[in-house]
C-alpha cells in the first residue's frame, strides 16, 4: 500500500510549496509520486509542470466532459503524477461536495492513487466540513502532517486541525514549521508539536528562492537543486518517507496556545 | 482531447427517487429495519408504505443543526436504539440528499456501534437521472456484505439496465413532460372486451407486472379468464404470467408463489410462465417470442402491469387492452398503438403488505358487467 499523506495548515501558510517540493524531492529519490491538489487555486502541481496549469476535475465536470484518466492525470517533474480537483465558482455550489464527488470519480477511473509509492493530498486550508476531509474519511489518507509558523493564527489553525484529526481518530505524523520569521519560532513550534503529542519534522527557513522558482513555474528541487533550501526539503522528504508511527493528537486549549506564542 | 458527455434529455415531470428505490430493494432483501439518515420528512410517503410490508423505517431526523454540525452522533444514537428496540436480524442505513451533501460517512457510525448483525449501508442521494441507480447501490452493498451472490447481483444489474431502457423507450422517461391522465373509462373498455369475448374472438391474457403490483394486476387477468369462462369462450383465452418463483430476491419469489396459489385455487391456468416478478423488463420479450411462434393470429390481448415492456412486433395487429397504474403511462401507451388504456389508481399502496390477490377496479367492472351480458 502506498504511503498516503495529507498536508494541512492555515490558508497561505505554504502547503502547496511544501507539497510540491517534497513531491519533487521524493521523485529524485526514485519514488513514484502522485500529488492531488484539493485547493481551488490548483497551485500544487503548477511548479511540477513548468508553470503549466492543468484542467481540474471540477472544471471538466462543469463542462459536462465524460472524464477519462488522461484528461485529469498529468505527468510532471520526473514522472510525478499531478491531479487537481479544483472547485466551483466562488459563491456558488459547495466545494466540500465537490471534493467528495471528485475523489470518488478519481478512484473509479484511475489507479494513480494505488499504483504509486506516495500520494500527497494538498488539502484546503483547514478542516471545515465533511467534504474537505473526504480523503481522510474515505480511507485514502493514512498519515497527516500539519504545517504552521510560530505565529498565533497559523498555530490556532494547526491546533484546530489537531481537533479535527482527533475527532476523526486520525494520527498526526509530524509538524512542519514554515518560518515567517517570528521570534523564537522554532522553539515555539517544536514545543507545540510536543504538547499535541507529535514532533517537529522540519524547520523551513524563509527563503525568497522558493518564490522566485515558483514564479518561473518550478520547484527549488528542479530549478535550484544545490541550494540550501532544496536540502531542507530533501531532508523533510526523507523524514516523511522514513517509517514513523503517528499518534492521534491532543489539541491544546486556547490559553495554553497563547502562552506558547509568548515563549 | 476531452470528450463531452452526451447530454441526457431533461425530464420535467416528477420521477421516482433513487433513495426510495434503495428502500424498496432493502425490503426485497428482507431487511428488518432501515435507518434513513437525513431530515425527518425525507421519503415519508414511501417509508410509511414500506412499513405495510413489515419493514420498519426510522429516521435520524437531521435538522438545521445537524446539517451544519453533522449527524454522526444522531446516527449512532438511532442505530443503538434500533438494535435495542427491534432486535433486527438485518439493518439497512440509507443516505439522503442532505446527509450526502454534507459528507456523512454511514460506515463511521457502524464502526462505532459494532452491531452483531449485517448492516447494509447505501450512500445514496436522489440526484440521479435513473432511480435504478439506488437499486444498484443497495445491491452493491448487499453483495459486499455477502447477503447476495455475485451471480444474483449481475442478474439484477442486467434487469435494471433493461428496466431503465424500457422507461426511456416508451415509459415515464420517454418524454420531457407527460401530462398525468386517468385513461379510458373502465366500463366502456370492459364493454368492448366483453363484446369480443361474446364474438368468440381469440385473446391473449398477459400479466407482466412489477413485483408486488402483481397482487392487483393478476386480478385483472383473473377477471378476464372468469368472464370468458362465463361467456363460454374460456378456451379462446391463453394466459401468460411473469410468476416464476425460482428467481429473484426472497420477497419476489415468495410473492410469485402466493399469487400462483391464489390463481390456482380460483381455477386459473397459466399456460406460459414468462419470467419472474423482477423480470418484467425482459419477460415481455419471452411473451413476444411465444406469441410469434404460436399465437400471432390472435385477435386481441389484455396486458396488465407494465404493458409497454411488451414488444409490438407480434401484437401490432391485435386490439390491445392495457392496464397500468401510471397516470403518466397512458399517453406513451396510446402512442405505441394500445387502443384501450385503463389506469388502476392507487394500485401500489393497496398491494403493499398483502399476501393474496387484491381486487382491481377493472376486474370488478368486468365481473359486474358480465352479469348483465
Amino acid at each position: 500500500m502506498p504511503k498516503q499523506i495529507a498536508i494541512y495548515g492555515k490558508g497561505g501558510i505554504g502547503k502547496s510549496s511544501t507539497a510540491s517540493n517534497v513531491a519533487a524531492a521524493c521523485a529524485d529519490e526514485g519514488y513514484r509520486v502522485t500529488i492531488i491538489g484539493c485547493d481551488p487555486k490548483s497551485d500544487s502541481s503548477i511548479t511540477l509542470l513548468q508553470g503549466r496549469r492543468i484542467p481540474t476535475i471540477m472544471d471538466l465536470m462543469r463542462e459536462g466532459i465524460d472524464i477519462k484518466e488522461a484528461d485529469i492525470v498529468f505527468n510532471g517533474y520526473k514522472g510525478v503524477k499531478c491531479i487537481e480537483i479544483g472547485g466551483p465558482e466562488p459563491g456558488i455550489g459547495c466545494a466540500g461536495r465537490g471534493i467528495i464527488v471528485a475523489i470518488s470519480l478519481l478512484k473509479k477511473i484511475s489507479r494513480a492513487i494505488e499504483d504509486t509509492d506516495l500520494v500527497i493530498y494538498d488539502v484546503p486550508g483547514d478542516i471545515v466540513c465533511g467534504g474537505f476531509v473526504a480523503p481522510v474519511k474515505k480511507g485514502l489518507v493514512n498519515e497527516a502532517y500539519v504545517l504552521t509558523s510560530g505565529e498565533y493564527m497559523p498555530l490556532y489553525a494547526a491546533n484546530n486541525i489537531c481537533k479535527g484529526l482527533s475527532r476523526l481518530e486520525m494520527t498526526l505524523n509530524g509538524v512542519i514549521c514554515n518560518s515567517r520569521g517570528a521570534l523564537n519560532e522554532e522553539k515555539i513550534v517544536s514545543e507545540f508539536a510536543k504538547e499535541v503529542g507529535s514532533q517537529l519534522l522540519a524547520f523551513i527557513p524563509k527563503d525568497v528562492l522558493v518564490q522566485t522558482c515558483e514564479r518561473d513555474g518550478y520547484s527549488v528541487i528542479e530549478k535550484a537543486p544545490d541550494s540550501q533550501i532544496a536540502a531542507v526539503y530533501r531532508k523533510l522528504a526523507k523524514s516523511i518517507m522514513g517509517k514513523r508511527d503517528g499518534k492521534i493528537p491532543v489539541p491544546l486549549d486556547d490559553s495554553r496556545l497563547r502562552e506558547l506564542t509568548r515563549i | 482531447m476531452p470528450v463531452k458527455k452526451e447530454k441526457e434529455p431533461l425530464i420535467m415531470h416528477p420521477r421516482p427517487s433513487s433513495i426510495v428505490a434503495a428502500l424498496y430493494t432493502l425490503r426485497d432483501l428482507d431487511t428488518d429495519v432501515v435507518i434513513l439518515h437525513g431530515p425527518p420528512g425525507c421519503s415519508f410517503k414511501h417509508a410509511r408504505l414500506l412499513e405495510e410490508d413489515g419493514m420498519r423505517v426510522v429516521t435520524t431526523s437531521l435538522d438545521e443543526t445537524g446539517f451544519v454540525f453533522g449527524g454522526h452522533d444522531a446516527l449512532v444514537e438511532v442505530l443503538e436504539k434500533v438494535i435495542e428496540r427491534f432486535n433486527p436480524g438485518r439493518i439497512g442505513i440509507v443516505g439522503t440528499c442532505a446527509s450526502m451533501i454534507i459528507g456523512e460517512e454511514l460506515h463511521e457510525a457502524v464502526t462505532q456501534v459494532q452491531p452483531d448483525v449485517p448492516v447494509i449501508e447505501v450512500d445514496v442521494h436522489a440526484g440521479y437521472r435513473d432511480n435504478t441507480k439506488g437499486v444498484v447501490m443497495a445491491l452493491e452493498s448487499a453483495l459486499a456484505s455477502g447477503i447476495i451472490s455475485e451471480a444474483e447481483f449481475e442478474r439484477q444489474k442486467a434487469l435494471l439496465k433493461e428496466a431503465t431502457m424500457v422507461e426511456k423507450r416508451h415509459g415515464a422517461a420517454s418524454k420531457e413532460y407527460l401530462e398525468p391522465n386517468r385513461g379510458d373509462l373502465k366500463y366502456k373498455v370492459a364493454g368492448r372486451l366483453l363484446e369480443l369475448l361474446k364474438q368468440g374472438k381469440k385473446g391473449l391474457n398477459i400479466l407482466n407486472a412489477k413485483k408486488e403490483t402483481a397482487f392487483m394486476f393478476a386480478d385483472v387477468n383473473l377477471a378476464v379468464a372468469q368472464v370468458a369462462e362465463k361467456l363460454g369462450s374460456g378456451s379462446n383465452i391463453v394466459n401468460m404470467a411473469n410468476l416464476d418463483d425460482n428467481v429473484g430476491l426472497p420477497k419476489n419469489r415468495r410473492n410469485a408463489r402466493e399469487i400462483k396459489e391464489d390463481l390456482k385455487e380460483k381455477g386459473f391456468e397459466i399456460h406460459h410462465i414468462i419470467g419472474g416478478l423482477d423480470e418484467y423488463p425482459v419477460a415481455g420479450n419471452t411473451a413476444d417470442r411465444i406469441i410469434g411462434e404460436k399465437y400471432s393470429d390472435y385477435d386481441f390481448a389484455v396486458i396488465s402491469g407494465v404493458p409497454h415492456a411488451l414488444p409490438m412486433d407480434n401484437i401490432k395487429n391485435m386490439e390491445l387492452f392495457s392496464v397500468t397504474n401510471g397516470p403518466r403511462q397512458v399517453v406513451p401507451l396510446k402512442d405505441m398503438g394500445h387502443t384501450h388504456v385503463v389506469v388502476e389508481i392507487d394500485l401500489h399502496p393497496k398491494t403493499l403488505g398483502v399476501s393474496h390477490i387484491v381486487e382491481s377496479e377493472f376486474g370488478a367492472t368486468l365481473r359486474e358487467m358480465v352479469k348483465d351480458a
